[in-house]
């Protein structure tokens, strides 16, 4: 444990853990800011900028006596160093003296920022962080007012250099100061980034083909401390004091990374309020600082001309659009026929409110079939049991804990849990991975496990033993449910929650299962008693009537096949897509950015959501347009506002008790913190304004009794003669709807492509590169063959939502087979 | 001086071999080294009060004594990237007398007890490289080199390695990163090297200079009573001094440390060609403060006590001579170029300053500056002054600042010429300095 010491600031006392950079301790312990470019608290420091440069001292003690060396005046006598010392290399300890204001300090700053300005261009009239700059920042708090520099001497330098399609640098604004550079090599991994040449030359590089080739790339431009990284999305779009930050949370994926939407009104978008970029809020339970790409690139959708605006009713047996009204008038006419055979179906963005709406219109016409898409989920009793206990944070695993991730391809399906992995595994923890093929976290792990299809009950079944698992102080497990069928990911899930009771985990803080979920709310459809399994019952046997919210059921062949059986479908969606195609009446809803909402993340943590630019067309927030169809059968009207309905949510639903949206709208203290305007440490997160959210603890927490249930793995799919096990894969950048609209990301998007082992590819006849017909439980796929070494040999490896049609989502033996090109005649 | 210590190909023809060497009493000293403790080994080059002779003057017994013994792995790293402008002692040492430097590296290898001896030498020295790699493939054979060392159970290897033309790794921890393949910049301090997580691969690693090791076998077989009746007893031992410049007979001389600049340029290097007047001298190259060619300074024992003393570096004794003719303000901005091409970047005062100043010189010397450019020089060059990261950047102001402080009269023979050709010359220029007064 930490011991704290006293030192003085600017002959102040201050008490402070022994060992904290000084520069961290300063700021947070006694309020002084030691200004700073190159040292972030999220990386090593590297004393590079020299701005933190102070007057160092330590008290003299009598060295037979241990005694402490007075002054005649009583003070004790302090020894300063011959030269000042850079703060951020520095780490407190007892004893220590400090000045930061002295002449002497004072001169050094204006000094480093003379030399930084020298070089710089000083156009920040046409600077994207002009007003949001550390370099104007300090240099105006700090700095000379006038150069001495001749205009003559400055160099000048390119201001258009692409890293790759999505940032951009301009070298005459670079300061050097490594940020970037570090970023990625130590928080990331993805070292693709380098200096190049020396001395006034030293410049940034991308090492990669192609370049700048990561999926955290835009957190360079937050973290620089000048506006010489650019995002391809946001360069030259707005000033940072014509933004307003609206706190958001992502839509995309489980981890529910807290941002903030930079809203603008805008020309070019018919002069209305429009998300100028997004940027990340700091919430240190979450994702920290740090955004994926597809966060932050991946917000065109809300924007999409694509987007439904209207309402649609079959008439004639064609879609047409009609007044909301009138859909809503047919759907409620179904509805009434229908009686209580009504399922629902809720995708991965829709919010607890819309969730909520939906299970109220349920209990009103008496159905049950409460379903979750995708299909292929086992259950989250056991997350629920033993999901990570409340307040854990993935930054505080290291040495002496486990990490262990099964059947998921982290960096893909959850981008921020694979950084806060691999930096456990940084720093000391054992990280374990296994999967049935090879994926990019396998470069950090101490141990990586390879298991052939359905092995991954069995291995985690006897997981128990492992010393390294039973040993660890502290023990998180990750399951996702790639390779795997609903009911085996099921299965996984308990046999998860087994080795946690087993080993002794469960319930402690730092410890517990987080189910790599594919939605942003998928935990909160589970939470509202929405399951996957319900779906599944679904599509076995469709209900006469099906509500379908945010969710491409037609993506799957068994989904088009219930569509097509129930005799009504109303979809409410933000695209037109192959479900609204089947619906017969098609209502547009509102994206997170138009809305207030909330997400659970998949460590249960209930975050909002807030209003931030105005509807598309007559859309509506879900939860209303599921509350206007109640009315008209008979329900009240509906709430309204999000809050009204949060506040029945929290008193119905025990989880969520005391969860209202001011509750949910407080910020937890951040530290260090990053996220304040004008950011001390630089940088453009946001601050936790907006909330930090709630998290509802598991069952483990309250010392309920656990027991351990026998799990059995399920018979594995087995492929045929002539056939391959064909395994879906989740990929971060893919073409839904929701994704591909953001066209500064196509060039990171792959084409539809299916990975084959070299062995099953000669077998096939399939090459590298050549097009392959896939075909199983009668759909197929046009895909490009891609062969890869790290396929397992037996399956084909399958990114889903590239190629468009639809195809099962839970492995499924099928033919591979290559599609004979035409070839031209001599 | 009878007998060289370091120089020995000056005495001994082919020494480079390695049966001459040996027949010479060549690896004798390992072999004595070999049967003593390390820590016996290390007191005697503590007591013998080497200092390094990269520059800093370290005792290097010392600093074998940081290396905590505990350590599994460790590290002897020899600095054979003499890049200081007018250094050339190194590479006579690496050319003419290579298995001495090799011996030397040993006993330093086994009084820590390392593991690996890696020689990083600078990217032009591919032919000494080549031919080290076969002296150390010859000692290897003998058992001097590799598993079990002459039978005392302990193993060593050792590497060659060649920078990639940077002054910068010259410089021990930005050396340490180039070595292990990373960017050629200096490491923050601490962890120093010869602690954990400090040296290389963040081993407890000891870099010495080729010079310094070279001295090691004669400590071993004469001992350090012998060894400290050469030189002064602050500053023991034979000196290679490298003379430059406007000097009659260039080139290195092996002396002990004390003689005095006079007896070094006058009674060994045959004095200052064509009748001329000696008027500055750079005691180490580049990085060290000028001198004026002052009795006061002529007759300064060099020791690095004594040259500290009167404001400048004994460095690596890298003697650089100008003559009369030579106008110290030009002088200063050859090596303000080359200051600001070697800096490495990494950090702002050095980065910045080194191009500044380098773009005002070019200013002075085209006739475009005025005269509070002098102060703008000195401003720039004092605002470097203890701030930076490395010593490059501490060094890179000594042009500057020692060649206003002793010969301002120089700067302003450049300005004057401009302001003539302006017809403004409204004030006249101050008296010229006698600066070059011998």
């Amino acid at each position: 444990m930490t011991t704290t010491v006293t030192i003085h600031i600017d002959g102040v006392p201050y008490a402070v853990p022994d060992g904290m950079n000084l520069v961290d301790a300063a700021r947070i312990y006694a309020g002084v800011e030691i200004p700073i470019f190159c040292y972030h608290p999220k990386m090593k420091p590297v004393g590079m900028c020299r701005m933190c440069l102070v007057d160092l001292g330590f008290e003299v003690r009598d060295r037979a006596t241990g005694e402490l060396a007075l002054n005649p005046d009583g003070t004790p006598q302090v020894r300063w160093g011959r030269k000042l010392e850079t703060g951020c290399t520095t780490t407190v300890r007892a004893g220590m003296y400090v000045r930061t204001r002295t002449e002497q300090v004072q001169e050094a700053r204006r000094d480093v920022l003379e030399f930084l300005l020298s070089s710089h261009p000083l156009d920040c009239p046409v600077c994207d962080k002009g007003g949001e700059c550390p370099l104007q920042n300090l240099t105006m708090r700090h700095g000379p007012g006038t150069s001495r520099m001749a205009y003559d001497d400055k160099l000048h330098l390119d201001k258009h250099v692409p890293l790759g399609d999505l940032i951009y640098l301009d070298r005459e604004r670079c300061i050097q100061c490594a940020r970037c550079v570090r970023f990625q090599d130590e928080v990331v991994g993805d070292d693709v980034l380098a200096f190049h040449e020396r001395g006034r030359r030293l410049q940034i590089i991308t090492t990669s083909t192609p370049g700048f080739d990561t999926y955290f790339s835009g957190n360079t431009t937050d973290i620089c401390p000048v506006g010489a990284l650019t995002t391809a999305d946001f360069r030259f779009g707005a000033r940072p004091w014509e933004l307003t930050n609206v706190p958001s949370i992502s839509p995309h994926g489980p981890v529910g990374e807290n941002i903030a939407l930079s809203m603008r009104l805008d020309r070019d978008s018919g002069g209305v309020q429009v998300i100028k970029r997004v940027i990340p809020r700091q919430n240190e339970d979450v994702n920290e600082i740090w955004i994926s790409d597809k966060t932050r690139f991946g917000h065109h959708f809300t924007l999409s001309p694509d987007r439904l605006r209207e309402a649609l009713a079959r008439k004639r047996g064609e879609l047409t659009p009609v007044a909301l009204d009138d859909a809503l008038k047919a759907a409620a006419k179904a509805l009434k026929e229908a009686g209580n055979s009504v399922g629902f179906i809720g995708g991965p963005m829709t919010s607890n409110e819309d969730f909520f709406a939906l299970r109220e219109l349920a209990a009103h016409v008496g159905s049950r079939k409460l379903g979750l898409w995708p299909a292929t989920l086992g259950d989250a009793a056991p997350a629920a049991e033993v999901g990570i206990a409340s307040g854990s944070r993935l930054t505080e695993l290291g040495k002496g804990d486990a990490v262990l991730v099964v059947a998921s391809d982290l960096e893909e399906e959850a981008p921020i849990w694979f950084l806060q992995a691999k930096q456990a595994a940084d720093r000391g923890a054992a990280l374990i991975v296994a999967n049935l093929r090879e994926t990019k976290l396998d470069r950090y792990a101490s141990r990586t496990v390879r298991y052939g299809l359905g092995g991954a009950v069995g291995f985690l079944d006897g997981a128990a033993s492992d010393e390294t698992l039973a040993q660890a102080a502290n023990l998180v497990v990750f399951v996702g449910n790639e390779g795997l069928g609903a009911d085996e990911h099921g299965v996984l899930l308990r046999a998860a929650a087994n080795l946690l009771i087993t080993t002794g985990h469960a319930g402690r803080r730092n410890n517990g299962l987080i189910p790599v979920w594919p939605g942003a709310n998928t935990q909160g459809g589970f939470d509202l008693g929405f399951e996957s399994a319900a779906t599944r019952a679904m599509l076995q046997s469709a209900p006469d009537v099906l509500i379908v919210v945010g969710a491409d059921v037609a993506e799957t062949p068994a989904g088009a096949a219930a569509l097509d059986a129930a005799k009504f479908v109303i979809a409410l969606s933000l695209f037109p897509d192959a479900t609204t195609a089947k619906a017969d009446v098609v209502l547009p809803i509102q994206s997170f950015a138009e809305r207030d909402g909330t997400f659970t993340n998949a460590m249960r943590r209930v975050q909002r959501f807030y209003t931030a630019q105005g509807p598309v067309g007559e859309s509506l927030p879900a939860w209303q347009v599921i509350g206007l169809l109640g009315q008209r059968l008979g329900m009240d009207r509906p709430r309204r506002s999000a809050a009204l309905v949060m506040k029945a949510l929290a008193e119905s639903v025990k989880l969520y008790a005391g969860m209202s949206y001011p509750a949910l709208a407080e910020a937890a203290v951040q530290t260090p913190p990053i996220g304040i305007s004008p950011g001390f440490y630089g940088g453009t997160a946001a601050a936790p304004t907006g909330g930090t959210g709630l998290q509802w603890p598991s069952k483990a927490e309250s010392r309920a009794k656990l027991s351990v249930t026998p799990v059995e793995a399920p018979q594995a799919v087995h492929a045929g003669a002539g056939e391959l096990v064909i395994v879906p894969l989740r990929r971060l950048y893919d073409r839904a709807p929701e994704f591909f609209a953001s066209a500064v990301m196509h060039g990171r998007i792959p084409q539809p492509f299916v990975a084959l082992h070299p062995s099953d590819a000669a077998r096939l006849g399939a090459v590298d590169g050549g097009r392959v017909k896939l075909s199983a439980g009668g759909a197929s796929l046009d895909v490009t063959a891609v062969v890869d070494a790290t396929a397992p040999e037996g399956l084909a490896l399958l990114p889903q939502r590239l190629a468009p049609g639809a195809f099962p989502q839970e492995p499924v033996a099928g033919r591979v087979e290559p599609v004979a090109e035409a070839v031209a005649a001599d | 001086m009878a007998e060289h210590i370091l120089l020995r190909d000056l005495d001994v023809p082919d020494i480079k071999a390695f049966d001459v060497y040996v027949q010479h009493g060549g690896y004798e000293a390992l072999r004595k080294a070999v049967g003593m403790t390390p820590a016996a080994v290390i007191d005697v080059v503590k007591a013998s009060n080497l200092r390094g002779r990269g520059g800093a003057g370290f005792p290097t017994g010392v600093k074998w004594s940081f290396i905590p013994q505990s350590e599994p792995v460790k590290y002897v790293v020899v600095n054979a990237d003499e890049s200081e402008p007018g250094t050339f002692k190194d590479r006579q040492i690496l050319e003419g007398n290579p298995h001495q430097l090799i011996e030397g590296a040993m006993i330093a290898a086994y009084a820590i007890q390392a593991t690996a001896v890696y020689i990083y030498l600078r990217g032009e020295f591919w032919d000494i490289a080549a031919n080290l790699d076969a002296c150390i493939e010859d000692a290897r054979k003998e058992g001097l080199i590799g598993p079990d060392v002459l039978g005392s159970g302990w193993s060593c290897e050792m590497y060659t390695h060649l920078g990639a033309g940077a002054y910068i790794c010259g410089e021990e921890s930005a050396l340490l990163n180039s070595l292990q393949g990373l960017l050629g910049q200096p490491r923050v301090r601490p962890p120093f090297p010869a602690q954990k997580g400090g040296g290389l691969y963040y081993e407890a690693t000891v870099v010495n200079n080729v010079e310094t090791l070279t001295n090691v076998p004669w400590i071993i077989t004469h001992g350090a009573e012998e060894y400290k009746k050469i030189g002064t007893p602050e500053s023991p031992g034979p000196k290679i001094y490298c003379l430059s410049g406007h000097v009659a007979k260039p080139g290195n001389y092996e002396l002990p440390l004390g003689i005095t600049f006079r007896e070094l340029i006058f009674e060994h290097a045959g004095g200052i060609p064509d009748g001329k007047q000696l008027k500055a001298i750079l005691p180490s190259g580049a990085s060290g403060p000028v001198l004026p060619a002052t009795d006061a300074v002529l007759d300064t024992p060099l020791t690095y006590e004594a040259v500290a003393q009167i404001g400048s570096t004994l460095g690596s004794a890298s003697i650089i001579l100008m003559d009369e003719t030579v106008n110290v303000a030009w002088a200063a901005s050859k090596m303000m170029k080359f200051f600001a091409h070697e800096s490495c970047g990494k950090c702002t005062p050095c980065r910045e300053g080194t191009y500044w100043l380098r773009r005002r010189y070019e200013a002075l010397l085209d006739g475009r500056a005025q005269a509070r450019d002098i102060a703008i020089l000195d401003d720039v060059a004092s605002q470097m002054t203890g701030v930076t990261l490395c010593a490059l950047g501490e060094f890179a102001v000594n042009p500057v600042r020692a060649t206003i402080k002793h010969f301002r009269a120089d700067y302003e023979a450049w300005i004057k010429q401009e302001a003539a050709e302006d017809k403004k010359a409204a004030k006249p220029a101050p008296a010229r300095e006698k600066a070059a007064a011998r």
